[in-house]
This record gives C-alpha cells, structure tokens and sequence, in this order.
C-alpha cells in the first residue's frame, strides 16, 4: 500500500523543543509569588497518624501553609488500596502524610523537620507469603487484600499451605481470581514432557526520569495544573474529579511526560497532583510541588512481584499442550493491578495452550505502590516461561526455535480466557525474519562453546500485550487557511504516538504534513477523549478516531464542493490541497476556500448542529468550546472486534564469564509485528527501548526492603540498578513485519510493551543455556546467583523471596 | 523521626583557601566541623540528606600545590586534589602505572571522575545503606549494626574482619595504591606524615567511626608512588553488578614482577571485602618465585579466600574473590 | 492565608532564609575575629553561555540550582539530584559535569554551557542537536539535554570516535526509555557532520 505519511519518518513538532531545551516540564514553569511545597511522608511502614502538632513548623518564618489528609478527604479516606492524595495510615514508607509550602524548599525542609508527628505503630510484612502464614503481620488494617465490592479480608493459609508452597509445591488454597479451558487433565495425560516448579520474579520501580512534580495555581475560578502524565485528556477528565472541580474548570497543561511507563496514565495512579492543586486553593497562591527522587520511588509506581508455581505439558511432537499456573501477586502497600492474569492471559496467545488453568491471588505488602508496568503480568512470565520452552525442546530432542514455531500464534489464532480471536498474528513471519537476521542456524551451533572462562548462550523469546482499543473520539478542523488543525488527546511521553497518530488524517485528506497541525498538550485548547496511553494502545485506537474524524471532514468538504459546483459528493476527489470533480479535475475548490464556506455556513459543518450523540462529555464540552470557529470532523468511533496483538520476537547471543557471573551481550535481534508501521524512527525507538527495559528485568532490578525494619534498600538509581548504555549492546538490530490488521483503517497496532518481553525472555533463555540449561525461576538472575550456582552455593537461596535476595 | 526526604542543601559556610597555610590553618581550626572537599562527589548527598552536618566545607580544589602529577627522585608524586579523569588519562600513569591508570579509569562515571579527586576517592565514606539511610549504628556513633544480623540485607558488605561494622573499602584506587606500595602525605598545622597505602585505612576494630588514620585538622594533600613498580606486570579488575556507577562486589588489583615465566616478586590487594583494602601477604608468599601456572593459580585463589566469614548474601563473594585472584596471577581474564 | 504572616515577617523570612547565619560565622564574630580568610562572597559573576551574568549565590548552592532558579535556564533537568543519572549534565570548559553535585561557587571561574547556549546566534542546532532530530533520538526528552552535553564535550575532546568511544563517553547518562542505540546513532551521525 503506498501512503503519503504512514509508513515514513517526519520531525515530531516537539523534537526541537527536547533538543534544544525549551520544552518544558511540570517543575520548570514559575510564576510571580510562587511558593514551593515538600511533602512530609511515613517513615515507618505501617501506622496510624494519631496527631500532627504543626504549630511550631506554621510559625516559621517563609512557612505559607500545609495541607493534611483532613483537608483533602473531611468525609473520610476513600476505603481501598487506591494510593491517596495523603493519608492518616500509611500503609508504605514514604506514603505523603502532609505538604508545606514555604517561600523555599530548604525553609521547607527545615519547617517539615518541626512539625511533631505521632504515629501509632502497626505491623508490617514485607513478603506477601509472610502474610499468609497463620499469624502474619497484614498489611492494611482490614486485612491483607481488598476484594472488590467486599472490602478488606485477612487471608490466611495454613502453616502446612505456606510450608509447601515455599518448597515449591503447587499451591492448594482456594485463590480469589481463576479461569480455565480446555480439557486440562487429559491435556496433561497427553503429555510426553512435564515441567513443574515454583518461581519469583521481582517487582521494581518505574523510575521515569521526571519526577511527578506538579505546579497548580488557580485564576477566576479556574484551575490551571501543571501536571505530568502519559495521556491528556483521559487522565484530565478524572484529575477533575480527583481534585473536585468540574471538567470546564480545568486547564491541564501538560506539553511534554519525562517517562510513565504505565504509572502516569489514569488520575488514580497519580493522585499527588491534586495536592498542589488543593493546597494553592487553600493557601491562595501559586504552589510548585517538587517531588524527589527517593519520592518518586516510593509513590511513583512499581511492578507487581510474583511468587508462583507453574506446570506446563508437551506432546511429543512438542506442541504445549497444557499450562496450569497459580500465581501470587505483591499488592505492594497502595495499589495493586491484574498482573497475574494478564500472565496466564499471554501464555495462552502467545504459546497457544490447547488447554490451560490460571488461579491467582494478590496479598499486600508495606513495600512500594503498585501498579501497571510496561507489559503488566505478560512481562514478569516472559523470563519464567522461556527456559521452561528450552527445557522442553531438550527433552524432547527439538530445536528451541522449532518448538516456538510450533506454538506461536498465527492468523485465525483465538487467545485467554474468552477464546477470542486474534485481529491478526504475523508471529511466523517475525520469527522468521528474526532468524534470518540473527543467522540463528549458525549461531545454534554456538549455544555451551567455550572459550575460557567463558561461555556462549543463545536465546530466542516473544513477547505480546494486547495493542489496541476503540470508542474514543477524534476532532479535526479545516481551518479558512486551508491548514488542517488535528486536535489530538493523546499524551506526550516519549512514543511520539500524539503526532504519529495524527498523520493518519492528513493521509485521508492527503495534506502535506507541513499544512497541519497537531494541536495537543493543554486541554484548553480544547480536544477529545482518548483512551489512557497505556496498554501499547494509542498507535491502534487514535488512527482509528483521526481518521474517522478525517472521513466526516472530507464528506462535509465534498458536500460543500457539490452545493457550489453542483453534482453529488460521490463525484468528488481529493488531492493536491482541492475538492474536485473526478470527471473534470479543472472544476473544484481549494482547501482554504472549503475552509472558508464551512465556517459561512455553520450549523453542521461547525459543530454547531448535529453533533454525534454518542461523544464522550469531554469531547463534546472540547466541541462546544470550538463549535463555531472553523469546518470541523467530529468522530466517535464504534467498538472494533476482536483482540489486536502486539508481538515482537527476539534473538539474543550472550558470552557469560563463569568467573565473574558477568555476561555481554554479542548481538541482540528484535523484531516487531505490530500491523502496518506507521513511523517507523518511533518503532526503532520502542524495539531498543523496550530491549533496555527486558534487560533490565531479567538481569538487574529489585525492590530491595529490609525485614527488620521495613526500609526500602533501593531507592535511587544507583541502587535500583536502572540499565545504563554500558549494561546494553552498542547495536541492536531492529526490524519489523509490516503487515496490516483489519481492524485499523490503515492496519496499526501497537508495540510498546511486547518489546520488552521478547528481550527479557530471550536474555534469560541465554543465560540458561550458557548454565547448561539450569532454570533459575527468577527475574532478575543478578551475578551472584550465577556465581552461586556455579560454585555449588546454596546456603543463601531463598527460592521464594519477595523485596530481597534471592540468593 | 525524618519524615520528609531531604534533597537540598542547607545552609553551611564555604572557605576556598588559595594557598596551603590558610586551608591547613582552616582545617586545624574547625577540625571535624569543617568538612574537606576536592570533588564533592562523596559530600553533597551526605549534606542533602542532612545526614551529616559539618558547619563548614574547606574547599581544596584551588590550591595548585595539591593538583598535577609530577616526576619526584624515586617514582611519581600525585597531588590528592587531581581529578581522576585527569589520572586515567596521563601518559605517564598510563606508562608506568598503568593499574592506577586503569583503577581510576572504574571509578564511577565519566562524569564524576572529571571532578571527583584521587585524595577524595581514597578518603570515601562506607557505602552501606543503612549507614548512608542515616540510621544510628556504630559507624554512625550508635551501638547497632543492622548489616551483620540474621536478616540483613549484606550482599555488598565484607568477609572478613567483621568487628561489629562490616562494611567494605568502597574505592577502586585505594586497592591499586596499596599493590604499587604508595605513601600518603598528610599535612597539618603541626607538620607532615608519611603513611604507607596499607596503613592509611583503618577497620572497625580500630576505629569504628573512621574509613582512614586521618585525624581532625589533617589533610591528604599528595599521594606518592616509587619506582619499585613501575612498568611491572600489572592486573585490574572490579566487578561490579552494573557497568558503570556501582560500586566494586569484589575487585582486584595486582603487580608482579615475571621473569620467564617465573614470578618473582608480587603485591596484591582485593577491594570490597573488607573494610580496608585486603592486602593478600600470603598469597604472595606463595607465588613468589614460582611458575605460573594453573595450578599455581588455583592454589592462591584457595589461599586468598582462607579464613572468609560469609554473612547471610555475600558467600558469592568468596568464589569471585578467588576468580579475581586466579585471574591476576594467570594475568588475563 | 496564615494569619501570624504580616508583609514585614515575609520579608524577613526570604532574607533570613537565604543568610548563611552558620555556627563559623558566629564563632569567629563572637570572638573577635575578622572573616577567616577564603571564604565566600555571595554575589558572584559567571560566564554562562557566553553571558557574564551577576548572580547572588549562596555558598551552599549547587550549578543546577543557580541555573535553574536563579537564571531561569530549565533546559538542565534534575533527574536524581544525587549524580546518579547525568539528567543535569553541563559543560564547564567543556568538561561534562553533574551541575546538581558541584557548586556554583566551585565552577565560577569556569565557561559553564548549557544546552540553551548551543545553538548558534541565527538559529541553526548545534550539529549534535541536529542530528538528535535526525536520528529521533529523544523518547520522553528529559535526559536529552544531559545526553547532548555529555556528546558534545565527548566530541569535543574526540571529534572522530569509534562507537564504542561514543558509548563511554555517554555511560554517565541514563536514558530510561533506553534510546541508547539512538543516541549512539545521533552521536555517531554528528560526529560525519563535524
């Protein structure tokens, strides 16, 4: 298909603002009479705030004033695990209490060291299976897991339940969460290979490099937030609700998102910014909420860790023919998220279980706030299930890579729990190019060579997370220039999905992309709702609503053409900036003419007059607002079937030095499927950055807390071993499959979250393979575990750690 | 209780001395209330986190007779406040010192090693996180250790010489000083030391509280290196979990003297297993005047690791100390 | 609004909270003593961009405080505050820096640049910025301009590097949305530019 736009590279408009350093992030706006706020957070990881004499912190000199949970919740802190704005019972060390503003934030600091908090002590736990056992500390006071619609339970096993399961039996509780199909007994029968065993995979921080500060200040009613965010206008629409003022009184502002990652997208996971929101309320002036590094640690999100158990059968042809998983979920202290079943979830799609059992349960613990992260669930299983696919490809005299192109998912393919079918799969055509590109049948030879100390591991993993959504709604407007203004909700946070996305309603009206502009960044300039930019949805769901609204555009414009140049519409084509007629190219009007009779005419073609009646609230408050001021598309677009897959495939050779537990990695091939590839400079950056990302997992990251005191061990980046460019390849070579799905008009789907599974998966199969095939079970197998290993060490094992070593 | 995170500077006095008499005279004046600083880079998030509060820093970076790197009669002299970028990359180090080349080359990142000094590398604070979060153990003027009990968190921490504290040597340079037989120069008020490498760092049985001999009102002001080892066969190697930042889990830093195969004479220390930098005396006894071989590797590895005491998560660091030293003799990876 | 905050104790409060009332301070007033000599006078002239600019400067405070607050130049992002992510790297004499872990009255004697002052007086990008568009090196952007000054100062010193060069003289910048290999292509690419 030969497209205008889609399928090639552009400048992003914000591109030169980041190189250049004027775009600007939440903490760097200021205005006159700003004040700066610093929050007071728990030291301690369970308690109840009894009182806060704040007396001698107020009279200060600089001190404006502070905001308490008090102030932000008078009918009492909403029941749940949800983080609050703050809070009275911290549930986590470093859950905010309270905020001061002062005239500087080291006045702040100083006048935070005086407020006199007293804190009744509660128990904590920081291993989830410590909670469990009879007796346990719980968490939350109610208990050690919420239940939706029930509310808080103490969830106890029995001291024999516990015991198994830390020995790595399969779980014999009753789990809260559970799905099953197929025939799981007889598919297990069938079996030629068995695996079974536990496993643990760590849970850790999202780290985006910008911290969640957030500048509020309010102007004749209004509120204008300054906030940080993956999406726009979806997580605008319930930040109002969060802060308690209406939609039409809000103006976010939020150009440009240093990083979310899955934690930035839904007011929910970001309700701190309500606090500078709130407290310039209170305190009548403009309040800059710095948050810091060790705080965005704590609040800013983290992964659900797993403790599991897991059994998967073989045919002998190699075929999977059952997978069985009981999986339990770290709740973390705040939070929480449906990782474990997006798990059992992926395994499905991706390895196309002919029968499969998933039960799962999430306990808490008072370790940091929970919530989606990159790849929630499909990534933590991806390192699990890949040396589990090796294992069973040994035993069953198969190549590695065989037995995946025996399982992967293909066209017609059907996934989870619902048997729903696949938009589309390309899974073989990745694989395949990956190979190629890697040379696998020449590097397989490799797998446990020698050289030294040293050793070759080869490694092949898939990654997959669904990748698109729909129902959302689009705006675009035909300015009396004969630009076009694309008005998108899409957040700004690295994918560059606001702009790409875009592209997709210039291509309908085949516009230069020099004669449009993407207007986005502040919801006062007045744009629709969007899903959340999480889930690798955006590239999916947003050229479907551009180019919807693109189609009400053109058919306005081609209407408009036939009033004044007669015949119907149908007569009528685009190009080179007109509307003219088909038959007699010379008779048609120009962009800027059209442009300027839809703004004459008004009514329909202004949004003034029937507009779509099934418009999210927000886009129709967005359409009022601009109704009137130009020839506008307005679009609300129906639900897609099926489930859109994104996949990326992955083939990674590593040299592991026996002496050291180090590895480098040689060479590290990943491939894309993700439908038609609308940019492809935007892909390559999701490929490498998603690789960084499953390096990380599998090799480096850990929530770290100390039992003893329920510290945090690792809260900055030194300690939470974020991958640095000296912990990545120098190349990583990229391609992609560039195939269309039906279910987008011009065949997207997105990429963002398999990208890190694939290579997180194939890492680990590395390692093992260079260990002779040993299963650690773990994420993240960090040098001492090799080392370990290797030396016969297993005094410091604790198989099912959670929030610490693994030994 | 600290419930909020600190992360600015609070108010604290700066002197930037210009000449040797005013910073020494600063530093007999304050004493422990005037902190030293060459690079800051082991300073300012001590201060942000007002986990220490020094009334004033003693800046030492503009007295030119403390930087550069000059030829003495027998061997090198290295002033304390030359950064280490500057270290790694001076032909001379690199000719004839090139484990100290090498060494300063690991530390940190590039960076920090284009302000951080070797005096100041040398002189690091412990690297612990519970000493660093700011808890009261005995580094820390208290009477607990949280690292050296049943369920601390101690991969990184030491296996030998526990004495209550059982944090390690953090520095890459220190364990490279103490193999090429360097001396520190310490000055006062009251006049100059000379301190051999070895003797610079002081453990937990010791002094509790102190990485180094220093005393209040002394400066490291020149770090010297003889002639003894220059050109010698030299090997380097940190291990650490991440490539650049972290901290060595085990390293290694060796110099010997190989003649025809035969090891004639060699100095070894291992960094990040003890509080000091681990001097391997036995080890090099029994290379001394022996072939090289694998087998003459595997036994100093075995020698080199005798007496370890592992605490709850660093046995791994008994296998790859030996590695390390099996790779210094063999001397390659 | 807090009642007890008349207009007078504001202004006190800004002042006092800026004033170094230290314990030296008051030791050697109280003895006696004149200001020991060598330490600082707050109000300072540094070279930025080019710009000599008068600036009042604590003792305490460090390059990326002054920058940003004090000068308005947001450009240099605090990512870690601790040195431990490169967000907020400069160049002073062309020399890569954390400017939150040095302080401005260490670097005042010193060209300090920032990623603002790059571009040339017309307009054009820096070949370093210019190839970062390019390449789309950015993501999310907030390492991007630490990453820009850390290739520049590498380039500087290295104007021909191998990849591997390139890779060092960036492993003190983090990127968390792993654009590494982007990054390297840009440097890479700027560096043919010349």
């Amino acid at each position: 298909m030969a497209y205008m736009h889609i399928g090639k590279d552009f400048v992003p408009q914000d591109v030169p603002g980041k190189v250049t350093g004027r775009i600007k992030y939440s903490e760097d706006y200021a205005r006159d009479g700003m004040v700066y706020a610093r929050l007071l957070t728990s030291p301690i990881p369970h308690a109840r705030v009894v009182n806060i004499d704040a007396s001698a912190a107020l009279a200060m000199e600089g001190v404006f004033g502070i905001l308490t949970a008090d102030d932000v919740y008078p009918d009492g802190e909403p029941d749940g695990t949800g983080l609050k704005i703050l809070t009275n019972e911290p549930t986590l060390v470093g859950e905010p209490i309270l905020a001061l503003a002062a005239v500087d934030e080291k006045t702040a600091e100083t006048a935070l060291e005086a407020i006199i908090v007293t804190f009744e002590r509660l128990p904590f736990v920081m291993d989830p299976v410590d909670s469990l056992a009879p007796g346990g500390p719980d968490a939350y006071t109610g208990g050690n897991t919420f239940v939706f619609r029930e509310g808080f339970k103490s969830e106890k096993w029995t001291a024999d339940q516990v015991a198994a399961f830390r020995a790595g039996s399969e779980p014999t509780a009753e789990p809260q969460q559970q799905f099953a199909y197929g025939e799981l007994e007889a598919a297990f029968a069938s079996s030629a290979y068995i695996y079974e065993g536990s496993f643990a995979t760590a849970g850790y921080p999202h780290h985006s490099m910008e911290p969640r500060s957030a500048f509020a200040y309010w102007e004749n009613g209004k509120l204008y937030l300054h906030g940080t965010s993956q999406s726009l206008t979806a997580l605008a629409a319930d930040m109002a609700g969060i802060v308690g003022v209406p939609i039409e009184d809000l103006v976010f502002i939020n150009e440009a998102t240093g990083g979310g990652f899955g934690q930035r997208a839904r007011a929910g996971s970001i309700p701190s910014m309500a606090i500078p929101a709130k407290l310039s309320q209170k305190i009548n002036r403009p309040v800059m909420m710095r948050v810091t590094r060790e705080e965005e640690f704590t609040i800013g999100g983290a992964r659900q860790g797993f403790q599991g158990w897991i059994k998967c059968g073989f045919k002998a042809d190699g075929v999977m023919a059952a997978a069985d998983m009981w999986i339990l979920s770290d709740n973390g202290g705040k939070g929480g998220g449906g990782d474990a079943f997006s798990a059992a979830d992926c395994i499905s799609i991706l390895y196309q279980a002919e029968a499969m059992r998933f039960r799962g349960t999430s306990i808490g613990s008072n370790t940091a706030h929970r919530g989606a992260q990159r790849g929630p669930g499909q990534n933590q299983i991806a390192p699990i299930i890949a040396p589990i696919l090796d294992k069973a490809a040994a035993e069953l005299g198969l190549d590695r890579l065989a037995i995946r192109m025996l399982n992967m998912p293909k066209n017609g393919d059907v996934g989870g729990p619902q048997r729903q079918p696949l938009t589309s799969a390309y899974m073989p055509e990745a694989l395949n190019m990956g190979a190629t590109m890697f040379n696998y049948p020449e590097r397989i030879t490799r797998s446990r060579q020698r050289k030294g100390s040293k050793v070759t591991g080869i490694g092949v993993g898939e990654g997959y997370h669904n990748a698109g959504r729909s129902g959302m709604d689009g705006i675009v407007r035909l300015m009396p220039d004969g630009r076009l203004a694309v008005h998108n909700g899409v957040g700004n946070l690295g994918t560059y999905s606001y702009a790409s996305t875009s592209r997709a309603a210039a291509e309908v009206l085949q516009m230069p992309w020099e004669r449009v502009d993407v207007i986005s960044g502040r919801t006062d300039r007045h744009l629709p709702i969007t899903s959340p930019q999480d889930g690798s949805n955006s590239i999916f769901t947003n050229t479907r609503t551009n180019w919807g609204a693109a189609q009400d555009l053109l058919v306005k414009m081609k209407e408009i053409a036939a009033m004044d140049l007669g015949g119907t519409p149908a007569d009528y084509s685009v190009g080179d900036e007109r509307i003219f007629k088909t038959a007699d190219t010379t008779s048609g009007m120009t962009f800027a003419e059209i442009g300027q009779r839809g703004l004459q005419l008004g009514g329909k073609f202004t949004g003034e007059a029937e507009v779509p009646e099934d418009l999210n609230d927000f886009t129709k408050l967005s359409v009022s607002r601009l109704a009137g001021s130009a020839l506008m598309g307005i679009f609300h677009d129906p639900r897609h079937n099926n489930n859109p897959p994104g996949f990326t495939a992955t083939f990674i050779e590593i040299e592991l030095d026996t002496e050291t537990g180090k590895f480098d990695i040689i060479e590290l091939v990943t491939i894309g499927e993700c439908g038609t590839v609308v940019h492809p400079q935007g892909l390559k950056n999701q490929l490498v950055g998603g690789a960084v990302w499953g390096i990380g997992l599998s090799a480096l990251e850990q929530h770290l807390y100390d039992p003893q005191n329920g510290l945090p061990a690792s809260t900055g980046y030194w300690q939470s071993k974020v991958p640095t460019i000296l912990d990545t390849p120098s190349k990583i070579q990229t391609g992609w499959v560039d195939l269309p799905d039906p279910e987008n008009p011009v065949g997207a789907r997105g990429i963002g979250e398999p990208s890190m599974g694939a290579v997180s998966a194939a890492l680990t199969a590395a390692i093992s393979d260079a260990l002779d095939g040993h299963v650690f079970n773990a994420a993240p197998i960090t040098a001492d575990m090799i080392l370990n290993h290797l030396a016969g060490i297993t005094t410091d094992a604790v198989p099912l750690a959670q929030n610490n070593y693994r030994g | 209780m600290v419930a909020t995170s600190h992360d600015v500077m609070p108010d604290i006095e700066l002197y930037q001395p210009t000449d040797e008499a005013n910073a020494l005279a600063l530093a007999g004046t304050l004493g422990r209330d005037g902190w030293l600083l060459g690079g800051g880079q082991d300073t300012f998030g001590w201060l942000k986190d007002r986990n220490k509060t020094p009334a004033a820093m003693i800046e030492l970076t503009q007295i030119d007779a403390w930087k550069g790197i000059k030829e003495i009669a027998d061997g090198i002299e290295i002033g304390a406040v030359t950064t280490l970028t500057e270290i790694a990359n001076n032909p001379l180090v690199q000719s004839r010192y090139g484990l100290l080349a090498q060494a300063a080359g690991h530390v940190a990142s590039p960076q920090i090693r284009n302000v951080g000094t070797l005096g100041g590398n040398l002189v690091q604070d412990a690297r612990c996180w519970y000493y660093r979060r700011g808890l009261d153990c005995y580094r820390a003027g208290g009477n607990i250790c949280y690292a050296d009990s049943p369920q601390g968190l101690n991969r990184e921490h030491a296996i030998f010489g526990a004495s209550r504290c059982v944090a390690v040597s953090p520095s890459d340079t220190a364990p490279a000083l103490v193999a090429l037989e360097a001396t520190m120069v310490v000055q006062s008020e009251s006049g100059q030391r000379l301190i051999p490498a070895q003797d610079f760092f002081v453990g937990p049985a010791r002094d509790i509280v102190n990485m180094t001999v220093l005393n209040a009102g002394e400066i490291l002001t020149a770090i010297r290196i003889p002639n003894t080892w220059a050109n010698a066969e030299f090997y380097f190697e940190k291990v650490a979990d991440r490539n650049v930042w972290d901290f060595a889990l085990v390293s290694v830093a060796a110099v010997m003297k190989v003649s025809g195969g035969v090891i004639e004479d060699a100095r070894i220390a291992c960094g990040a297993v003890e509080c000091v930098p681990r001097r391997l005396e036995a080890v090099e006894n029994a290379l001394r005047g022996q072939q090289r071989s694998e087998q003459l590797a595997n036994q100093a590895a075995a020698i080199a690791s005798e007496g370890a005491r592992p605490l709850n998560y660093n046995h791994f660091k008994v296998p790859l100390m030996e590695n390390l030293v099996k790779r210094a003799v063999r001397g390659q990876a | 609004m807090n009642p007890k905050l008349t207009r007078r104790r504001f202004i006190k409060g800004v002042i006092a909270s800026g004033a170094a009332a230290t314990s030296t301070t008051i030791w050697y007033a109280a003895n006696g003593a004149d200001r020991p000599a060598g330490s600082v006078e707050r109000l300072i002239r540094i070279n930025v961009n080019g710009q000599v600019r008068s600036v009042d400067v604590a003792p305490q405070e460090t390059l990326a405080s002054t920058l940003r607050y004090k000068l308005g130049l947001t450009g240099t992002k605090l990512g870690c505050n601790r040195g431990e992510c490169g967000a907020c790297t400069v160049l002073v004499d062309s020399v890569p820096t954390y400017a939150c872990s040095v302080l401005t009255h260490s670097m005042k004697n010193g060209l300090i640049e920032t990623v603002e002052g790059l571009e040339s007086p017309n307009g054009d990008l820096h070949p370093v910025q210019q190839a970062f568009v390019d390449e789309l090196s950015p993501q999310c952007g907030y390492c991007t301009p630490g990453q820009i000054m850390a290739a520049v100062g590498l380039l500087r010193a290295n104007p021909n590097p191998t990849r591997e060069q390139a890779r060092q003289g960036l492993a003190g910048n983090i990127c968390r949305c792993g654009s590494y290999d982007s990054y390297l292509d840009g440097v890479m690419r700027a560096a043919q530019i010349g």
